[in-house]
């Protein structure tokens, strides 16, 4: 049997991480504290080390200093409890959707007839009933994601932590992903910790979105979303929402920008971009 | 009936008198049927057959143990990798001096040529093969609780299954070529391969015994590619979805 699962209260405190040959901290200092049934989404600009973040929380990393907690459990290994959703799905090619779903609990030592009736379980709320006995390499990106994610629900871990899952699928599928991933959310309550460069994804869904700093990877800004599950994603609140935090972010960049361009030479910011807009439709 | 193959497609006349004569065109069925099964040709197969069966899954054996050392061990892989790259170079029938001198003219020298004719090719490709498997499928298995030797037997062994199949059709053909060779030389052992035939046809300078024997060797070595390890290896990457096919 699977032992049962606490909470879901992730804690990182006071987290650091430098990777061998930088002289720059991937992550400095983080403190983030996830309570139980909170949908928190870290967004950032490449490089804040919003991935290092999740891989210390799976315990795929180990910090150079502060510790990660969950259930005041110290981590220490990767394991079932904080079960993980990929960008690259990362299910395998040689098992078929269901056994992919499956393989956690046949190595928890879970009996045959419970892990059937879970994988159907499992299968039924990602809506994949039918493709149980499909290979991976037979699904789409978006079907591939949602085995991904009934992979890890199945596990019924602590907290669900996912890297960018939707980033390389199509602006479609994603926003269907999105409302699944909204839904099996209100269903389940877990406790998630969601990493994404979307700002969209994150007003989306989140309770909380982090921001993140990058050069060092520092927390830069907390934003708490009231908006009530289940949201309208084309609502003026979370276009309004997602304008602030875009604004945050685009800040940043800019911040970044600045210390990397202080020879003589500095181009005007976004001169051709504004060139462009001027021409535009000029000629008629 | 190898004489009979060369000489009735018109292979020339025996080249000196000792030479039995061409069999008549007017021979009868049964005749015929008889010599094909008191043919050594027969036995010889069987003989090669049951000698690359076992030499084979020496070397895979071997190669499988090198390979995945190299892959897991990075000292391992600084030391034996040149060492396998460079053995493979050798052509096979070098080792049969060695092999007289330790083992002596017997069963075990065949194999042993056999052997390192061919394990340290399915070492290197078993290796290459393994180091492609994406290490997302071992922060995989480790998330879902997959540890110790849980992780190799149900991530990392299956994830590298396309290159075992890979390499075993490779080896195949090393073992093959070496087991010729071997037996081509060493012929003064108690059973008698494919190898010996082709040494006898030399000697009784029959070039229709030995075209006959080389053109053997080659539709078996294709047949067991075509009709079992191109198919393994075919199955294995459609189940990836590795092949266009899929």
């Amino acid at each position: 049997m699977i032992a049962p699962r606490g909470a879901g209260n992730l804690t990182l405190l006071n987290v650091s991480k430098r990777f061998n040959g930088s002289n720059m901290a991937a992550i400095e200092n983080i403190t983030l504290d996830c309570k139980p049934g909170e949908f928190v989404v870290v967004v950032g600009p490449s490089g804040s080390g919003k991935s290092t973040m999740l891989n210390i929380a799976a315990g795929m990393t180990r910090p150079d200093s502060g510790e990660a907690f969950v259930d005041g459990r110290p981590i220490t290994a990767p394991g079932p409890d904080r079960a993980m959703v990929f960008q690259d799905h990362g299910l395998f090619p040689w098992l078929t959707s269901a056994e992919n779903v499956e393989f956690g609990m046949k190595m928890a030592g879970v009996s045959a007839p419970e892990r059937k009736e879970r994988v159907e379980h499992a299968l039924r709320m990602v809506h994949l009933s039918e493709s149980a006995k499909k290979l991976v390499h037979e699904l789409s990106g978006g079907m591939r994601q949602r085995i991904a994610i009934a992979r890890a629900l199945v596990m019924d871990p602590a907290v669900l932590l996912m890297d960018e899952p939707f980033a390389s699928l199509d602006a479609q599928t994603r926003t269907q992903l999105h409302h699944r991933l909204q839904d099996l959310w209100c269903q389940t309550h877990k406790t998630i910790l969601f990493v994404t460069h979307s700002v969209g994804e994150a007003v989306r869904l989140a309770d909380r979105i982090v921001v993140l700093h990058s050069h060092p990877g520092r927390i830069r800004k907390e934003i708490c979303v009231d908006l009530p599950h289940p949201r309208k994603f084309d609502s003026s609140d979370i276009n309004e929402l997602a304008r602030l935090v875009r604004k945050e972010i685009e800040d940043e960049v800019k911040r970044i920008n600045g210390v990397e361009n202080q020879g003589p030479w500095r181009p005007e910011e976004d001169a051709d971009m504004a060139a462009f807009a001027d021409d535009v439709g000029g000629g008629i | 009936m190898l004489g009979m193959l060369g000489v009735q497609t018109g292979f020339g006349e025996p080249l000196h008198h000792g030479w039995p004569a061409p069999i008549e065109s007017d021979v009868d069925h049964t005749n015929i049927a008889s010599r094909i099964i008191h043919s050594p040709l027969i036995g010889a197969n069987i003989v090669s057959a049951i000698r690359l069966v076992i030499g084979f899954s020496i070397s895979i054996a071997i190669g499988a143990i090198l390979g995945t050392a190299m892959w897991r061990f990075e000292s391992f892989d600084d030391f034996l990798r040149p060492l396998c790259l460079g053995l493979q170079t050798l052509p096979s029938v070098c080792w049969v001096p060695l092999a007289v001198l330790v083992f002596g003219l017997n069963e075990t020298g065949i194999l042993f040529v056999l052997v390192m004719g061919s394990a340290f090719g399915i070492a290197i490709s078993m290796r290459d093969g393994l180091r492609t498997i994406p290490p997302l499928y071992r922060r995989v298995g480790l998330m879902l609780g997959a540890r110790g030797w849980r992780l190799y037997r149900y991530v990392l062994f299956p994830a590298g299954l396309p290159a075992l199949a890979s390499s075993l059709r490779q080896g195949f053909s090393f073992a093959w070529r070496s087991l010729m060779g071997a037996e081509l030389v060493l012929i003064a052992v108690d059973y008698h391969g494919l190898g010996f035939l082709l040494a006898k046809g030399e000697d009784n300078t029959d070039i229709a015994q030995v075209v006959a024997v080389m053109i053997i060797m080659v539709v078996i070595g294709m047949l067991a590619d075509r009709l079992a390890f191109a198919p393994l290896e075919r199955r294995v990457h459609t189940r990836f979805g590795l092949s266009p096919s899929a």
